[in-house]
């Protein structure tokens, strides 16, 4: 099963794609392994995870928050508006 | 309306249509310009993503804590999407206050803010960049 990450910016030029499906064993899953498992499915995205946060349904979330593949999770690296 | 977000399309109008606010002593408003160059490298312009609707959530959240916090009077945001050439202006913020100091400290912790928390990005398009998308 998979849990479709959505990618902006930098993260999404990185990864060549703004939606990244990401393999995961079982779910729900905590943001910290989806991290992980981020980072294996796209190495290029390695330098982006530890200075980013992830939103689900369009709110910031803590490592420790759960997700399933029926939630919009999104990878928020490096804003730069303004 | 005390608080007003809004993503726009494009760069923003040249000039700013300052609100009329009852009580204000002063209104700062402040304009976001692409510069001409980025990295030292020409620029033709850049390209913002937002993601919505969080991105406006985000800003209207912020323009609240701040409302508190300097106990403004109003705060209106404008923000641009997708493609704003160089010289024209991508990002507005105008806020009423009865005194000047708190508008401007509240002016630019909402720019810091911004930068650190609203999901939007910016992409900057090269002019010496051949080849490259323009």
């Amino acid at each position: 099963m998979t849990i479709d990450v959505l990618l902006f910016g930098p993260a999404a030029q990185a990864a060549k794609t703004n939606r990244l499906p990401v393999p995961v064993p079982d779910q729900p899953i905590a943001i910290a392994d989806l991290r992980t498992r981020l980072a294996q499915a796209a190495p290029a995205l390695q330098t982006f995870l530890s200075a980013s946060r992830f939103a689900v349904n369009h709110a910031l979330v803590d490592d420790q928050h759960t997700v399933t593949s029926a939630d919009e999770v999104a990878l928020i690296a490096m804003v730069s508006g303004g | 309306m005390n608080i007003d977000v809004q993503i726009i399309d494009g760069p923003l109008a040249a000039q700013p249509t300052l609100p009329q606010v009852e009580h204000a002593g002063a209104i700062t408003c402040f304009d976001g310009i692409v510069r001409p160059t980025e990295n030292n490298r020409p620029l033709h312009a850049l390209d913002y993503e937002a993601y919505e609707p969080m991105a406006s959530r985000m800003l209207r959240d912020l323009a609240q804590k701040l409302i508190d916090e300097f106990n403004l009077l109003a705060v209106h945001v404008q923000h641009s999407r997708g493609r704003v050439p160089v010289g024209t202006c991508s990002f507005r913020l105008i806020i009423a206050s009865r005194h000047r100091k708190e508008g401007l400290a509240a002016a630019d912790a909402f720019i810091d803010r911004l930068k650190q928390d609203v999901p939007i990005w910016k992409t900057p398009v090269y002019a010496d960049a051949e080849g490259e998308e323009r």
